[in-house]
């Protein structure tokens, strides 16, 4: 069945079952592998991307569920690495890694779109979603606020 | 050999942090045992042959119908607090998740981030349409049978809804059919929909009686 | 790097990854934007040490090429084949600077690839936090003082002057007296034709000409991780791959015994059926066994797997039981074992003793649970064999191909992508045999995923541990007598016929830890393996060191005495300890000479200090926050924690602050180390929490995040404060040491705020969450 959607701003028409997950319709079908599978059962957050702005978890996510709206995955987040996420994970060396990095940042950036200046709550609830076997957490923290602007206590 | 024994109570610890004095997060276990042999839910023709007296049946049927309502499958999604509950031992939803302020998750971690309107093919995430939590209003874990009852009848408390939309509303709602099509091995809620709408029904005809504050299924 | 039609891929090679016969889609990203949207810090460094790493061919063309890992063009570019796996520790980071600072170079003109697999390269294992500290550091220098001795010899022939009297710096050989220089670009054409110094007769330069050791260096990986352009295992895009999972027996040498092969091939996409060889003892690196799906991609080859219907015979290992062998253990201490190290007479000291204390500690089987879980592509193209690996251990991976295959191994390449963590799961090379053998039998390239499900169940899981300490202490409180039993089923079982841990094994916190008792005994205690044990961060420390943790903070409350005292007075004064103050016969130190690297609680009274102090020890009784101390030597390292725990609604107890103190001698890239010290207390905290892999009927009963369960971010401390001592000292372990005080830290402040001694992990499971 052809699915047709748009992802970072690009049409596609993908001849795949309307069930398969958006996640692998990524990967597989149209190579753009910067979203990870990391559990397939919506549990680690490593294959979040957003769709028309909400963050979704592509691997249990129907492609079907993106027909008609905008897909943004990593690698659609900014044109050129400049996202401010991006530049304040760079600047605090964030990952280690950086195999969740891409599905931290898309729900960061999701979490600053909807709440510009969030709480230290808010960033954890946000984000309760992305594990970091590595444990980055204390520099994903950091990273949010400084992309938001919030100085250090 | 000394080994750590048995549970430490949460209350030993001393201050245990509340959101709001009502929505302190629910107990552990439910307040009466999810029965998982029994598929079984009465009919209205049970109580019609049995209980002969027309309020003493609207109570027994609206009893009935909480076999339902705090079964895990349904009671998980309608909390006191801020976050539902998983699994029939009802311990809290992991990953962590939280009501917000439109009972659809926060930022980033919506329910719909995950739950999918449609079941999934290899996928364990419970699915069905419009997947939320109840409002706070319609909180049901650690309530009576009386408190329940009354909060449905209440349009305050009850989404503003006529008693004949209630029992609408348990016939054909997709999110309420899900809890007896829960997949992945979960234990369903007793009984069909089907069933469960004609309880409601029965209990709506028979004059929406609550039962007693003390009584229980 | 040639400019893709798409946006283009960071492989740590470079483009050793084929290009992709569809593209990567429509984003382009151009180099200098790339650079130039970086945050620049670090006095302008960070500018151009964002630069993705030049392929090792490219590198290949004129220029001079002094040993197989350096490479330094007519344009004077740098490139240094890193040949160590990265998977987070920043090892691609840090290696690097070491040798560009010997060389001489300006670090922004130097890039940084991966080597394959190939012993030319020396020890890639990455694997025991070894890849600066022993012989390694020196290693890493000479690398970069060959070519340095090479580019002076050819400046100081062209200026006809002596080669002492030149030197490097900032890219460029400089003739001290009259300042005169120039660049290595310029020099690379006349130095190739010089003889090459042997390694071993080059002079290193002065340590404090060594400009990055010891400071912060960014992470040069940084700009591809966050833009998705990182190529992990599952990345790799070889033309005409087809996909393939795996249904392993669930029980450890398990075997189908009914599968229905229809079911799986009537899925759209699913290509073929591959039964796997059955895995016998000794496991080793075979692979699992089970049915195999093949298919066009990873969703078919999954819904092909779960269409398969499989009965399973469950082999002789069917009964494993994690309960039932908790007791086999407590058993096993309950007798004594081979003793491996005595001082004294422990028993007459037992029977003088005015008070004898004993407790046991259980810590069950870890698994790794990477966030990646494993996913290896290869391909056989006439005869010639390439996989693309996440593997720590890319000589072994190339090893075990080629004696799978049954052909030589200069048949087959191993290339190193990035790894999504690791801690020890991927240098075991059973998924490599697993790849392999399926795309021999698919005759078309094969990409292996497995599923988390798959990593769950199928880890060389860290060996569970039952420990008996008792400890006799005289009329005074003092301790006269300390015996320690421990029982694990070790490594070795994984490989051979192996029913107890070693003297080899014990080194891991039994026999180098340094203790001021004058009569001392341990002993090896019996555990059967039931199932693959392999290495996991920091290893046998993880239970040794929660156990001695936690046994002296017992001691310490037993005798109403401040944890940190007695964990001094416990040590002992600072003192190198040799084989005879040990008691032991023979101490492989993690393959270190103890002239080097004795054991000194000097170094672990030191810490203990630091990390006290940081944590105001002294104010620790607070209401309703308590804190807990541990100290531990491993790799070579010492570190010492303290944790602030209060309780917490939904986990029973949360770790509210944490201070972690690592002496690790001299260290490369302190970013790094705070990074991988942060991690390691995240890593504690899983593991203290909520670790733990257990079997019933032979089977793992866990199989995701939900209940293989890992700290999230909420489990995290928001005040953290790690810290590495400055030292000149040789270089140790990293990557490990750190992780092993956290948990019985953690512990030992449950027990100060709750009064509950929790001496069983996980700790959730002793609160009911």
């Amino acid at each position: 069945m052809t699915v047709k959607l748009q992802v970072n701003g690009v049409e596609h028409a993908v001849d795949v079952d309307p069930d398969m997950p958006l996640l692998w319709v990524l990967r597989d079908v149209l190579n753009l592998t910067g979203t990870k599978y990391g559990c397939g059962q919506a549990l680690c957050g490593a294959c979040a991307v957003h769709l028309d702005g909400q963050v979704v978890r592509s691997c249990v996510t129907p492609v079907q569920r993106a027909e008609g709206r905008a897909v943004t995955t990593i690698e659609g987040l900014s044109a050129d690495g400049s996202h401010p996420l991006q530049r304040a994970w760079v600047a605090l060396g964030v990952p280690q890694c950086g195999y969740c990095q891409a599905g931290q940042i898309m729900t960061a950036a999701a979490l600053l779109a909807g709440k510009p200046k969030p709480t230290d709550d808010e960033i954890d609830r946000s984000m309760a979603g992305n594990i970091c076997r590595c444990g980055t957490y204390p520099r994903i923290r950091a990273a949010i606020r400084k992309a938001a602007g919030i100085a250090d206590d | 050999m000394k080994r750590f024994v048995g549970p430490v109570l949460l209350s030993a610890l001393g201050t245990v942090a509340c959101a709001t004095p009502q929505s302190a997060e629910p107990p552990r276990a439910a307040a009466t045992p999810v029965d998982k042999t029994s598929g079984d839910l009465r009919s209205p023709a049970f109580f019609e042959a049995t209980v002969p007296d027309r309020v003493e049946r609207s109570r027994a049927l609206f009893l009935e119908a909480t076999r339902v309502f705090l079964h895990p499958r349904c009671v998980n999604c309608h909390p006191a607090g801020d976050s539902p509950m998983q699994g029939d031992a009802q311990y809290l939803h992991d990953p962590p998740v939280w009501r917000g302020s439109e009972d659809r998750g926060v930022v980033g971690m919506e329910c719909t981030s995950c739950h999918q309107d449609q079941k999934l093919d290899l996928a364990r995430v419970p699915s069905a349409p419009m997947w939320r939590l109840a409002p706070r209003v319609m909180a049901w874990a650690g309530q009576s049978a009386h408190g329940i009852c009354e909060q449905i009848k209440d349009p305050a408390r009850n989404g503003g809804r006529t008693l004949d939309r209630i029992v609408e509303h348990s016939a054909h709602d997709p999110l309420v059919a899900w809890g007896w099509t829960p997949g992945a091995g979960r234990v369903p809620a007793p009984g069909t929909q089907a069933l469960f709408a004609e309880i409601v029904r029965a209990w709506v005809e028979s004059g929406a009686e609550c039962p007693a504050e003390e009584a229980r299924r | 790097m040639t400019e893709g039609s798409g946006g283009e891929r960071t492989t740590p090679a470079g483009d050793s990854r084929e290009a992709a016969a569809s593209p990567l889609g429509p984003l382009k990203i151009s180099r200098r934007s790339v650079l130039a949207a970086m945050n620049v810090g670090l006095g302008g460094l960070a500018l151009g040490l964002y630069r993705r790493c030049a392929p090792a061919a490219a590198a290949g063309g004129a220029g001079l090429e002094p040993n197989v890992w350096l490479h330094i063009a007519v344009d004077g570019t740098v490139t240094y084949l890193c040949h160590r796996s990265e998977m987070g520790q920043g090892v691609r980071s840090s290696l690097f600077a070491l040798v560009a600072d010997e060389l001489g170079a300006d670090l922004a003109r130097v890039q940084v690839g991966q080597a394959d697999g190939d012993k030319k390269y020396g020890n890639q294992n990455t694997d025991g936090s070894s890849s600066v500290r022993g012989k390694a550091f020196e290693d890493l220098r000479r690398v970069g003082a060959t070519a340095r001795e090479m580019l002076v010899a050819a400046a100081a022939q062209r200026w006809r002057v002596k080669p002492e009297t030149c030197t490097t710096r900032d890219h460029q050989v400089v003739h001290v007296p009259t300042g005169r220089a120039v660049g290595f670009g310029d020099l690379v054409e006349q130095a190739a034709k010089l003889p090459v110094p042997k390694a071993d007769d080059v002079k290193l330069r002065p340590r404090n000409e060594l400009r990055h050791l010891g400071g912060d260096l960014p992470l040069i990986d940084a700009p591809a991780f966050v833009t998705g352009r990182a190529t992990y295992g599952a990345d790799v895009r070889v033309p005409g791959t087809l996909v393939a999972v795996i249904a392993r027996p669930p029980v450890v040498g398990g075997r189908p015994l009914r599968y229905d092969e229809s079911k799986a091939l009537a899925v759209a996409g699913v290509k073929k059926v591959v039964a796997m060889p059955t895995a016998k003892p000794p496991y080793g690196f075979q692979p699992w066994g089970g049915v195999a799906v093949i298919a066009e991609n990873t969703w078919a080859a999954m819904r092909g797997r779960a269409a398969l219907d499989i009965t399973w015979d469950s082999g002789s290992d069917g009964t494993y039981d994690s309960e039932a062998f908790e007791r086999e253990l407590a058993a096993s201490v309950d007798a004594p074992g081979t003793p491996v190290r005595n001082v004294g007479d422990v028993d007459g000291a037992f029977g003088k003793a005015a008070r004898v204390m004993e407790a046991e500690y259980h810590v069950p089987h870890l698994g790794h649970l990477p966030m990646e879980p494993i996913a290896v592509t290869a391909r056989n193209v006439d005869g010639r064999w390439e996989i693309w690996a996440p593997t720590q251990n890319p000589q072994t991976a190339r090893s075990i191909a080629a004696a799978t295959l049954g052909v030589a191994e200069d048949q087959v390449t191993v290339h190193v992508t990035f790894l999504g963590g690791a801690f020890g799961r991927k240098s075991k090379a059973d998924f490599i045999a697993e790849v392999v053998l399926l795309a021999r039998a698919a005759g078309a390239p094969v990409r292996l995923q497995w599923t988390r499900e798959d990593d769950v169940q199928h880890d060389y899981v860290n060996a569970v541990s039952t420990q008996r300490l008792r400890a006799g202490l005289d009329a005074q409180g003092k301790i006269t007598a300390w015996l320690h039993r421990t029982a694990f089923p070790p490594i070795g079982s994984t490989f051979g016929p192996v029913d107890r841990p070693s003297a080899d094994d014990l080194q891991q916190g039994v026999l180098d830890l340094a203790l001021d008792v004058p009569n001392v005994r341990a002993e090896a205690c019996a555990a059967r393996s039931h199932t693959r044990v392999g290495w996991y961060r920091s290893v046998y420390n993880i239970f040794h060191g929660f156990a001695i943790g936690s046994f002296v903070d017992e001691i310490a409350v037993a005798r109403g005495q401040d944890a940190r005292d007695t964990w001094l007075e416990f040590i002992g004064p600072p003192r190198p300890l040799g084989l005879a103050e040990l008691g032991v016969e023979r101490l492989r130190n993690y393959g270190a000479s103890l002239d080097e690297h004795p054991v000194d609680p000097g170094r672990l009274a030191k810490v203990i200090q630091r990390v006290t102090e940081l944590a105001r020890w002294s104010e620790r009784k607070k209401e309703g926050r308590a804190l807990g101390l541990a100290a531990h030597r491993s790799f070579l390292s010492y570190a010492a924690c303290v944790v602030a725990v209060v309780a917490d609604a939904r986990r029973g107890v949360r770790v509210d602050e944490a201070w972690l103190v690592l002496d690790a001698g001299t260290i490369v890239n302190a970013d790094r180390v705070r990074a991988n010290l942060q991690g390691a207390v995240v890593m504690g905290i899983s593991n203290a929490l909520f670790g733990g892999i257990t079997w019933k009927a032979g089977a793992v009963e866990q199989s995701n995040f939900h209940d293989a369960r890992v700290a999230r971010i909420g489990d995290v401390p928001r005040k953290m404060h790690v810290e590495f001592v400055p030292s000149e000292l040789p270089p140790c372990g990293v990557g490990e040491p750190g992780v092993v005080p956290v948990a019985p830290a953690i512990a030992n402040a449950v027990f100060a705020l709750t009064g509950k001694r929790i001496r069983e992990l996980p700790i959730a499971r002793a609160f009911g969450v």
